[in-house]
C-alpha cells in the first residue's frame, strides 16, 4: 500500500545489506547445507511461484519483494481470496497445477498432507542451527506421520485487546485489564453503560474460525485438552465450555455486544474495535499492525485466561508453507523458506512490522520487545496451542459444520448444556468419519 | 427434449408474415457445408462441456483423490448420498427457494412490464432503471449489497432508521426468514431486468391489429387480456418460467457470498451443499455423484416442463 | 381523473426507479469520499469532500488496478470476438441445413444450461491442463464462449429463421455462393442479435469470478472481479470500504455505459432472436 513505500525503500536497503552479508556467511561455511543439494547454488535465477490466502497478502508481498531484490531467484506471488483458497488448491492438485511454494490456513494444513500436496521437508527443517525454536505448534500441526512437511510462514496468536479510552470513561483502570471471567462481565457491563452505541464486549457469532481462535484458549488454560494429540477425540462438553458459553451467552443476552455480532462471519470482525467503539475484543496479533497506526484511542492487551483466571492460553494460529509435491525447483523453493525462517528476515521484514517471528528464540527481539503489549504477546505464544485435526477445517472453520452449528446453539439457544452435548456428538462423528 | 420442442414452444405467438418453416431451403440439400458451419460450436462443445462431463460421471464411480490416481468404487458415491442430511436438507430448501423466486419474479415483473409498457413520456428512463442492475456483475452487485446490508456500515438499515422506520439494525441475515428474504430482493434486484425487457418484447410482439379487432367487436379490458394479451404471451411466459426455475433450482453465487449457508444452515442449496463437499470436504467422487444426480434431475425436469407447456398449448 | 392518474403512475414508476437505481448511485457516491468518511459508521449521506483518494489506492492494491483491467478488457475481447463468430455461424448453420447429428448438437448445447457449473470447473480444469490452456485467457476466453454457447446459438439461430429465405433465394439466382448469399443478406439482418450475443458475452466475461480464479494461476493474469473480491477478504477483516466501493464503480462502470450504446440493438435483437422461433 502507498503509505507504506517510504518504510518499505528503507527496509529493502537493509534487507539486501543483510542478505548480502548472509551469502557470504553461507558460503563461507560450506557444506552446512545438508539438503542434497549442496553442490548447486539453489540461487540460480530461478523463477518460483507462490500461492497465499488474502489474509496474508501484504506480509507475503513484503517478504516476496525482499526475497527477490536480494536474490537471483524470483517469486511470483499469487493471492487468492480466503474464501475460494480451498477451491483453488483443490482444483490445482487435480490438475497437477499447483505453484512451488505453497502457503495455507495452519489448521487446514493435515487436509493437505494427508493428500500428499506437500514434499517431504524433515531433513531440510532439522538441518537447520535454530531447528530447536521454529514455533513447535506450526510444525507439529504440519507434520503427518512423523515427517514434517512445511514450515511457519506467518505466526498468529490470539489475545484480549481492551480500549483505555473507554475504560477511564467507565471509571476502570486503564492499566488494569480484567483477569478473569467474572470481571470480564461487569467490566463489560459498565463499558455498555457509557451509551452511544459503545459495547463492553464483542464476539462473532456466525464464524466457526473466530470462536476456534479466541474460545479453545480459554479451555487449554482451565487444562482441558479440547482435541487430543492425534486428533480423533474432541472434549468440548466439559465445564470449561460450559462457563465460556455462559458467559458470552450473558454477553449477548444482557446486550453487551452489538447487535451485528450475531451475524458477524468474521469478514469485518475487528471494525467495530478499531472505530473505537467497543471496550474489550478477544481477537489476535494480526491486527496489531493496524492498532499501531491508529492514533484514535489507547489499547492494552492481555492474555486469554481460563474462567478463573488461575492461567492463560493463546492459540497460535496463522499460515504455513511447503513445497508443492508437483514442484520442479524444490531446492531453489527450499532456498525461499530457508531465508523467510532466518533471523534477518523474521527481525527486519516481520517484527518490524508488528508480526510474532515464527522462531522462538527471536521473540526478544528488539522490534518486539520495544513495545510492552507486542511483548505481552510474544511471550504468551509459550502457552500456544495449534489444534490438529485430519478434518479440523470442515468440522471447526467451515461455515455450515458442526462447530458454528454447536455455538450458535449454545449462544442463541434455550440450552447450553443440551448444545454442546449434540455438538460433542457431531464433531466426534465428523472426526470418527475421518478416520 | 427435441429442438423442435423447444421451437413450437416459442412459435405460439402470432408469426409475421415471413413465418419460419423448417429448415428446407436450397443451402439445406448440402449437409457437409451444414457441418461446417457449427463446427466450431461442436468443438467447444465436446472439448470443454461433453469431455468434462464425462469425466465428471467417471468421477461418481470413484474414490478421487486430489494428487493420488483415482480408483473405481462402483456405485459407494451414490448409495452415500441417502446418508448425506445436508444435501438433502438442501434439496428441500432448494425447491422451496425456486417456488417463491419463480413467483415473486413473475409478481414484480407484471408490475414493471405495466410501467414499462405505457405510453406515457418518461417511460423510457423506469425502463432503463429497472435494467440497469442486470448488467452490474454479480461479483460487483453481491458485494455491494454485503456492503448495504451491513448493521453498521450498510445504507439499507440508514435509510430506514432516516425515514424513523426503525430503533435499531435490522440484522438483514440474522435470521434465516430475514436471510432468505435478502436473497430474493437481491435476486429480484439484480435479475428482474432481463425479465421484464423479455415480457416486454414477446407484448409488442402480439399485432396491434388483434387489438384493434377486438375493440371494434367490443371486447372489454379484461377480455382482450384474457383472449389476446395471456394466449399471446404465453411462449414467453414458458421461456422465462424454464429459465428461471433452472436458475433458481442451480442457485448458488447469491447465498455463497452473502450467508454462506447460514444462519444456522438454514439456506443451503443444492449446489452449495456439493460446492462444500467437493472443495471444503475434498470428497470429489461423492460430490460429483450428487452433480450427475442434479443434472438428471433437471433434464428430466426440463423435458416434463416443456412437454406440458406444448400440450396446454395444443 | 386522468392527471391524478398520471400523477400516480409517475410517483409509483418513480419511487420503484430509484429504488433500482440508489445502490449503484449509493457505491458510487462512496467511492469519491475520502477514505476516513468511506469508512465511518454509521455513513454519512453526501460525502462531505470529493476525493479520489479511494481509486488512487486501487492503483497500489496487489497488483495494481492497471494490471486487472487490462487482463479484463483481453479476456472481454477475446470472449466477445469468440462468442459472435461462433454463435453466428452456428446459428446460420443449425437455422439453414439439415445434416446427421444436429439435434443432438441443438440438445447438448442447450444442456450446458443445466449442469452446476460450480462441479463441473475441475473436470474442465483437468482437460485444459491436458490441452495445455490453463494459466492462459485464451483457456478462460474459450471456456466463457462455451457458457455463452447455449444462449448464443439459440438466439443467432431464431434470428436467421426469422429472415425471409426468399431474400437468399433471391441473392443465390444472382450468383452467389453459398457463404457470399449468408455473408450480403443475412448478416446484415442479424446485426441486432449479433450486438446481443455480443454484448451478454461481454457482461459474462467482464463480471466473472469463478472461472478466471481458477483457471488462472498468476496473480498478474487475474481479472477485476478477482481484484474486488480479494479486497473484500484482505489482510485480516481490516477491509478498506472506500476502496471496495470504488472497484465496484470500476468494474459496472464500463457494462452501463456498453449497455446504454448498445441499448437499441439489444431490443430488436431480442425481439428477433428470442421471440420468433
Amino acid at each position: 500500500m502507498a503509505h507504506l513505500k517510504g518504510e518499505d525503500t528503507a527496509m529493502f536497503t537493509r534487507v539486501v545489506a543483510l542478505a548480502g552479508t548472509l551469502v557470504l556467511t553461507l558460503t563461507a561455511c560450506g557444506g552446512s547445507d545438508n539438503s542434497g543439494t549442496a553442490s548447486t547454488n539453489p540461487d540460480d535465477g530461478t523463477q518460483l511461484t507462490m500461492w497465499v490466502r488474502s489474509a496474508t497478502d501484504q506480509f507475503s508481498q513484503r517478504l516476496v519483494d525482499a526475497y527477490n531484490q536480494s536474490h537471483k531467484n524470483k517469486v511470483a506471488l499469487t493471492i487468492i481470496p480466503n474464501d475460494n483458497y480451498l477451491t483453488k488448491v483443490g482444483a490445482a492438485a487435480g490438475s497437477r497445477s499447483l505453484p512451488d511454494i505453497l502457503a495455507s490456513d495452519v489448521v487446514y494444513t493435515p487436509n493437505y498432507t494427508k493428500q500428499g500436496l506437500f514434499q517431504d521437508l524433515t531433513g531440510d527443517v532439522k538441518g537447520l542451527p535454530y531447528y530447536s525454536s521454529i514455533a513447535k505448534s506450526h510444525l507439529d500441526v504440519a507434520s503427518y506421520q512423523d515427517k514434517i512437511y512445511a514450515v511457519p510462514h506467518k505466526l498468529d496468536s490470539s489475545v484480549l485487546f481492551y480500549n483505555k479510552n473507554l475504560f477511564k470513561q467507565a471509571g476502570l483502570d486503564p492499566e488494569k485489564p480484567p483477569k478473569n471471567f467474572d470481571e470480564i462481565l461487569a467490566y463489560a457491563r459498565k463499558i455498555t453503560a457509557l451509551g452511544n452505541g459503545i459495547t463492553g464486549w464483542d464476539l462473532a457469532g456466525s464464524c466457526g474460525g473466530c470462536n476456534v481462535y479466541t474460545l479453545f484458549p480459554y479451555a487449554w488454560a482451565d487444562g482441558k485438552e479440547v482435541l487430543s494429540a492425534d486428533g480423533k477425540k474432541v472434549d468440548i462438553n466439559n465445564d470449561s465450555f460450559k462457563a465460556i458459553f455462559k458467559l458470552y451467552k450473558q454477553t449477548s443476552d444482557e446486550n453487551l455486544v452489538d447487535s451485528s455480532d450475531k451475524t458477524q462471519d468474521g469478514a469485518t470482525w475487528p471494525a467495530n474495535f478499531l472505530a473505537g467503539k467497543v471496550g474489550m475484543l478477544a481477537l489476535g496479533s494480526p491486527i496489531v499492525g493496524d492498532l499501531l497506526k491508529q492514533t484514535a484511542f489507547e489499547w492494552g492487551v492481555t492474555p486469554l485466561m481460563s474462567p478463573d483466571g488461575a492461567k492463560t492460553a493463546t492459540f497460535t494460529g496463522g499460515d504455513v508453507a511447503g513445497i508443492a509435491a508437483t514442484s520442479q525447483h524444490k531446492a531453489q523453493a527450499w532456498d525461499f523458506l530457508k531465508w523467510t525462517l532466518e533471523e534477518s528476515s523474521q527481525v527486519e521484514i516481520i517484527a518490524k512490522n508488528g508480526d510474532l517471528p515464527g522462531r522462538t528464540d527471536l521473540g526478544g527481539n528488539k522490534y518486539t520487545a520495544a513495545d510492552p503489549r507486542t511483548k505481552i504477546i510474544a511471550e504468551g505464544l509459550k502457552n500456544g496451542h495449534t489444534p490438529f485435526a485430519l478434518p479440523f477445517g470442515d468440522l471447526f472453520n467451515n461455515p455450515n459444520g458442526p462447530w458454528l452449528e454447536t455455538v450458535r446453539a449454545a449462544l442463541y439457544g434455550p440450552d447450553i448444556n443440551k448444545a454442546l452435548a449434540d455438538g460433542q456428538a457431531k464433531i466426534q462423528a465428523g472426526l470418527d468419519a475421518a478416520g | 427434449m427435441s429442438p423442435v420442442t423447444l421451437t413450437r414452444v416459442e412459435t405460439g405467438a402470432p408469426a409475421p408474415a415471413a413465418a419460419p418453416r423448417p429448415s428446407r431451403g436450397p443451402a439445406a440439400r448440402r449437409p457437409l457445408t451444414g457441418w461446417l458451419f457449427v463446427a466450431p460450436t461442436a468443438l467447444i462443445v465436446a472439448a470443454l462441456f461433453l469431455a468434462p462431463l464425462g469425466v465428471l460421471i467417471y468421477m461418481s464411480f470413484t474414490d478421487w483423490p486430489l494428487l493420488a490416481d483415482p480408483t473405481l468404487n462402483g456405485l459407494d458415491n451414490y448409495r452415500a448420498i441417502a446418508n448425506d442430511d445436508m444435501f438433502l436438507e438442501a434439496i428441500t430448501f432448494t425447491l422451496v427457494y425456486t417456488a417463491i423466486t419463480t413467483v415473486v419474479l413473475f409478481a414484480v415483473a407484471f408490475v414493471l412490464v405495466a410501467i414499462s409498457n405505457s405510453y406515457r413520456r418518461g417511460t423510457r428512463f423506469y425502463r432503463t432503471a429497472f435494467f440497469l442492475p442486470y448488467v452490474v456483475g454479480v461479483a460487483a452487485a453481491s458485494t455491494m449489497w454485503w456492503v448495504d446490508a451491513h448493521d453498521q456500515l450498510g445504507v439499507f438499515n440508514q435509510v430506514l432508521r432516516g425515514v424513523g422506520l426503525i430503533e435499531a439494525p435490522v440484522g438483514f441475515l440474522e435470521t434465516p426468514g430475514k436471510a432468505l428474504f435478502t436473497v430474493i430482493a437481491l435476486v429480484v434486484w439484480k435479475f428482474i431486468g432481463f425479465q421484464v425487457i423479455v415480457l416486454l418484447v414477446g407484448l409488442q410482439s402480439i399485432p396491434e391489429e388483434l387489438y384493434e379487432a377486438a375493440r371494434v367487436d367490443g371486447a372489454s379490458a379484461w377480455q382482450r387480456l384474457r383472449y389476446i394479451t395471456i394466449p399471446g404471451l404465453k411462449p414467453t411466459l414458458a421461456l422465462l418460467t424454464v429459465l428461471s426455475v433452472t436458475g433458481s433450482l442451480l442457485a448458488f453465487d447469491q447465498f455463497y457470498v452473502l450467508t454462506h449457508g447460514g444462519p444456522d444452515n438454514s439456506t443451503v442449496t443444492v449446489v452449495l451443499a456439493l460446492y462444500n463437499k467437493a472443495f471444503q470436504s475434498f470428497r470429489l467422487g461423492d460430490a460429483a455423484a450428487e452433480a450427475v444426480v442434479l443434472l438428471v434431475a433437471l433434464v428430466l425436469l426440463n423435458v416434463i416442463q416443456l412437454r406440458l407447456l406444448r400440450n396446454r398449448e395444443n | 381523473m386522468r392527471a391524478t392518474r398520471t400523477v400516480l403512475f409517475h410517483a409509483v414508476s418513480a419511487a420503484l426507479a430509484i429504488l433500482f437505481l440508489f445502490p449503484l448511485l449509493w457505491a458510487l457516491l462512496n467511492s469519491l469520499k475520502t477514505t476516513a468518511e468511506a469508512n465511518q459508521q454509521p455513513p454519512t449521506w453526501f460525502p462531505q469532500s470529493l476525493s479520489l483518494d479511494n481509486y488512487r489506492s486501487l492503483t497500489t492494491f496487489d497488483q495494481g488496478i492497471a494490471t486487472y483491467l487490462w487482463n479484463s478488457v483481453l479476456v472481454s475481447a477475446l470472449t466477445v470476438i469468440g462468442s459472435v463468430v461462433v454463435c453466428v455461424l452456428g446459428g446460420f448453420g443449425f437455422a439453414r441445413f439439415t445434416f446427421r447429428g444436429k439435434h443432438l448438437l441443438f440438445v447438448a448445447t442447450l444442456a450446458i444450461l443445466m449442469v452446476p457449473y460450480a462441479t463441473i470447473l475441475l473436470p474442465l480444469y483437468i482437460l485444459l491442463a491436458r490441452m495445455g490452456l490453463q494459466n492462459t485467457l485464451i483457456g478462460l476466453a474459450l471456456v466463457l464462449v462455451m457458457f455463452q454457447i447455449p444462449f448464443g446459438i439459440f438466439l443467432m439461430r431464431n434470428s436467421f429463421e426469422a429472415i425471409p429465405r426468399e431474400l437468399e433465394e433471391a441473392a443465390l439466382v444472382d450468383g452467389c455462393s453459398n457463404y457470399g448469399a449468408f455473408r450480403h443478406v443475412s448478416l446484415r439482418m442479424v446485426m441486432p442479435g449479433a450486438v446481443t450475443v455480443g454484448l451478454f458475452s461481454f457482461l459474462t466475461s467482464w463480471n466473472e469470478y469463478l472461472a478466471p480464479l481458477i483457471f488462472l494461476n498468476d496473480g498478474s493474469k487475474y481479472t477485476l472481479p478477482v481484484m474486488l473480491v480479494n479486497i473484500r477478504y484482505a489482510s485480516y477483516n481490516i477491509i478498506d470500504f472506500g476502496a471496495l466501493q470504488a472497484g465496484v464503480v470500476i468494474a459496472m462502470l464500463p457494462c452501463l455505459v456498453v449497455y446504454l450504446l448498445l441499448q437499441r440493438f439489444y431490443v430488436s435483437g431480442l425481439v428477433a432472436g428470442a421471440l420468433r422461433g
